[in-house]
């Protein structure tokens, strides 16, 4: 295959003064090739796409070193417009680069400008809808389109252009498990049929590992590891140092590996790989089909947390139900009763009901039937400033809860609105700044998006609330803040705090929810322990949630191979189990 | 949600019109509002415009643009019965002449604000911008940056909604029924506002130009916008507008 970009020692700041944020990369990718981009934040992914698509050096200003050839040509010496002939990007931000109110208008409106034949203008529409999979939304108003839908749009509205590579900046950002599924079957059937390299930064790991051909791996502006999927996740621990996940299943075959179990140093990216090889581990170990499984032992992540007995909740939902005027969405006999210090996550589909539901909670909705209970308060004749002061929310974007100068005056803000004490909010919020290592007197939009998020959940923890409400607390974190962002979240709740959470990643969900609630259509369609919840294969369906990798694998193996692997919920206990039964052999 | 300036999809012959043709409607009904100068014509002209409004089947959208604009309306009454000193008392601080000058400036700011919204209701942007360029030889550029304004302006209410449900959230007490203290509470929110506009803005740029936006020519419209019979008749029903308008 001939390459299609070069990219040699390749180095960007934005600003004499800058530091790096590309430190000399040299990069080949192939026309057709699947690449995957990951990194933790800052790592530059966002800057080593605007360098693949020529929006540096044309519209990003700063210092260029090295060369990036297109097709052959230096980006450098051709024009932007020339470059997207080539290179489609799609944008981050969607919203921002449509410029119709109607599909076919979104897909005309480059066609028009590349200046298409008009006689071939409507065959190229018709193919790139059916070819995306949207044909049917053709005269769709955008407006009324769902998040997967418009995504699909955005990826029409470049591809109607024809170009040879396609790069998209983490287009599953905002997406439920279903829907970022779909989009990337939609550029696997690109890549493969028309033969468009697709160049994707993306976060989430296990979409990476089953569908690109090769995966870059970048830390501090340069490219740390580069190769197949395999290669790349057979490094689990090298991943992690950097900040970046790997499958669960990697994590298992690389455990089984350096135990010396197998000797099969290829990662498993999937559940089924996974399952194969621990089938190919255990075969002829004789009696291991009778082994039952132990009393499960409470995962490392989820404390043991003794429920004050007799508690009061404190928060119930008694038969609530929600219609948002003009019609649409509603959620309908909401029951749920939350006691101090638990953490309850809420899983389902984009449109469940997730989000009415934690805004019924804090009060900004008022339940058109049934009860809402926060701390003993009636949210119906309770205002909000009032339920405020014993529920906090982490909202998934920082930027709309941050609205002061400096992050002192950010974390203290929400106390002071509670009555406390200028003075005594200050010391406070000092000491929680102090904990988290955040700059005290600094501008909060000065911050990297990932510390942005820290400066929010710092005005939420200092609030000492009764309740903390996190709307997917890790979108746009990688790995690492994640990890920060659900163990402070951990520590609340040991300390009384009761958490719901709402969160599209169901690794994170079952690492440290006890129970969950599944959701679906505004109704409740099951509550219980997390494990057991995921463990349900029909109610997973039901709700079109995919269980976690780990908690999937040991429910085939207890089926298929031995009762002993019933319920594991954590990778170190599958490991465990393999070793505990090859010891009987 | 839906918003005020959204397009409404339909069928009907104001649906149908150039939109040029549109453009000069609302133009025009506008124009004859500044001129004419008696009750009769200003309440025609502005029953007029609900009339096409409800012929297209827009006016409940139109009746919700009305229900906040009637408020500031009365506002505007008032001032003027309070500054127009000159003809009889009537009661209080009320005189006939401002009375009378009160209530045409109250009907003026009716009429000057729905046709064109109306008009935006009835039309697609990207039709509004390729027929402008094509009819009116307004450069393309200037186009595109107007109905992006339009377009944005859903954007960033929504956008400012959430801001706003945010901060209540933190128990900000946007719910106080003072509308001085409230006002006093929303200025802090222009700050986050702002980034977040300026960074869309500039994505829009940089989307639009990878998008071929700057070799775009007023050839470059797949749609073409002739007039027909019936653009003409509006034409002339423009026409005769703004000369009722200078008559009455």
């Amino acid at each position: 295959m001939a390459t299609i970009i070069e990219m040699d020692n390749v180095s960007f700041s934005y600003g004499s003064e800058a530091e790096h944020a590309l430190d000399d990369v040299s990069l080949r990718v192939d026309e057709g090739d699947f690449v995957g981009i990951i990194g933790p934040s800052g790592a530059g992914k966002s800057t080593l796409a605007a360098c693949l698509s020529g929006a540096i050096p044309h519209h990003f200003t700063g210092e260029l070193f090295g060369s990036t050839r297109i097709a052959g040509q230096d980006t450098c010496d051709v024009t932007l417009t020339d470059i997207s002939r080539i290179v489609g990007s799609v944008a981050q931000d969607i919203d921002a680069q449509m410029v119709a109110s109607v599909v076919e208008d979104e897909l005309l409106f480059g066609l028009e400008n590349f200046g298409i034949p008009h006689d071939q203008i409507e065959g190229r529409i018709a193919r790139t809808l059916a070819t995306v999979g949207i044909a049917d939304l053709r005269d769709r108003e955008i407006a009324t389109l769902s998040g997967g839908q418009k995504q699909k749009v955005a990826i029409a509205a470049i591809l109607a252009l024809e170009p040879r590579v396609l790069v998209l900046d983490e287009p599953t950002a905002a997406l439920d498990p279903v829907s970022s599924r779909v989009v990337f079957d939609t550029l696997a059937d690109i890549n493969r049929r028309l033969g468009v390299t697709v160049i994707v930064i993306e976060q989430k790991v296990a979409l990476l590992s089953s569908y690109c051909s090769h995966i870059m791996v970048m830390d501090h502006g340069h490219i740390a590891l580069a190769g197949t999927p395999h290669e790349v996740f057979g490094q689990s621990d090298h991943l992690r140092a950097i900040g970046v996940d790997s499958p669960r299943t990697a994590r298992i075959s690389n455990s089984l590996l350096r135990d010396g179990l197998t000797a099969r140093t290829e990662p498993c990216l999937n559940v089924t790989e996974a399952e194969a090889l621990i089938r190919e581990v255990l075969a002829g170990v004789p009696g291991i089909a009778d082994v039952a499984a132990d009393e499960p032992e409470p995962s490392p992540h989820v404390s043991v947390r003794p429920r004050a007995e007799g508690a009061d909740p404190v928060l119930t939902f008694t038969k609530v139900g929600f219609t948002y005027p003009g019609g649409g969405a509603s959620v309908n006999d909401l029951d749920m009763t939350v006691y101090p210090g638990e953490l309850v996550g809420i899983v389902g589909q984009n449109g469940a009901g997730k989000t009415t539901l934690t805004k019924l909670l804090n009060g900004l909705l008022k339940p058109t039937r049934g009860e809402v209970r926060v701390a003993g308060l009636d949210t119906r004749t309770t205002p909000v400033s009032t339920v405020a002061a014993h529920v906090a929310t982490l909202f998934q974007n920082p930027d709309r809860q941050i609205c002061k100068n400096t992050v002192l005056d950010e974390v203290a803000f929400g106390l002071e609105l509670t009555g406390i004490d200028p003075s005594a909010a200050r010391e406070r919020a000092r000491r929680v700044i102090k904990r988290f290592g955040l700059p005290a007197t600094e501008a909060p939009f000065s911050l990297s998006r990932g510390q942005r998020q820290m400066v929010a959940l710092a005005g939420v923890v200092v609030m000492e609330p009764d309740i903390v409400v996190l709307d997917e607390p890790t979108s746009g974190l990688d790995y690492r803040e994640c990890m920060t962002v659900m163990e402070t979240v951990r520590d609340m709740a040991d300390q009384g705090s009761a958490v719901i959470m709402v969160c599209h990643d169901m690794e994170v969900v079952s690492d440290f929810a006890e129970r969950i609630v599944v959701m679906a259509d505004g109704r409740i369609l099951g509550r219980g322990p997390a494990s057991e919840l995921f463990a349900d294969a029909a109610l997973m369906d039901k709700a079109s949630v995919t269980p976690p990798q780990v908690i999937d694998l040991s429910a085939r193996l207890a089926r298929g191979v031995s009762p002993a692997f019933a319920r594991i919920t954590e990778v170190s206990d599958v490991v465990r189990t393999v070793k505990e039964l090859m010891g009987r052999a | 949600m839906l918003n005020v300036i959204d397009y409404v999809p339909g069928n009907t012959l104001l649906h149908r019109l150039n939109p040029v043709a549109k453009l000069a409607l609302a133009a025009s009904i506008i124009a004859a509002t500044f001129l004419a100068n008696t009750y009769a014509a200003l309440v025609g002209l502005l029953l007029f415009t609900l009339l096409l409004a409800a012929y297209a089947d827009v006016f409940d959208r139109l009746a919700r643009l009305l229900k906040l604009l009637v408020p500031i309306a009365l506002i505007m009454l008032v001032l003027q019965l309070a500054f127009v000193r000159s003809g009889e008392p009537l009661f209080a601080f009320v005189t006939d002449e401002g009375l009378i000058t009160g209530g045409k400036a109250c009907l003026r700011l009716l009429g000057v604000a729905l046709p064109l919204v109306l008009m935006l209701m009835v039309t697609k942007l990207t039709d509004l911008a390729n027929a402008c360029v094509e009819k009116l030889h307004i450069p393309y550029k200037y186009a595109f940056t107007f109905t992006t304004a339009l377009r944005f302006v859903p954007v960033f209410s929504q956008e400012m909604n959430a801001i706003m449900e945010a901060q209540t959230a933190r128990g900000v007490q946007y719910d106080t029924k003072n509308p001085f203290k409230k006002m006093q509470l929303m200025l802090p929110l222009c700050v986050p506002l702002l980034i977040s506009s300026v960074s869309k803005t500039d994505a829009t740029a940089l989307a639009a130009e990878q998008r071929g936006f700057y070799l775009r020519t007023r050839e470059s419209s797949y749609r073409r916008y002739p007039f027909a019979a019936r653009d003409m008749v509006v034409f002339a029903v423009c026409i005769v507008l703004i000369v009722g308008g200078i008559l009455l």
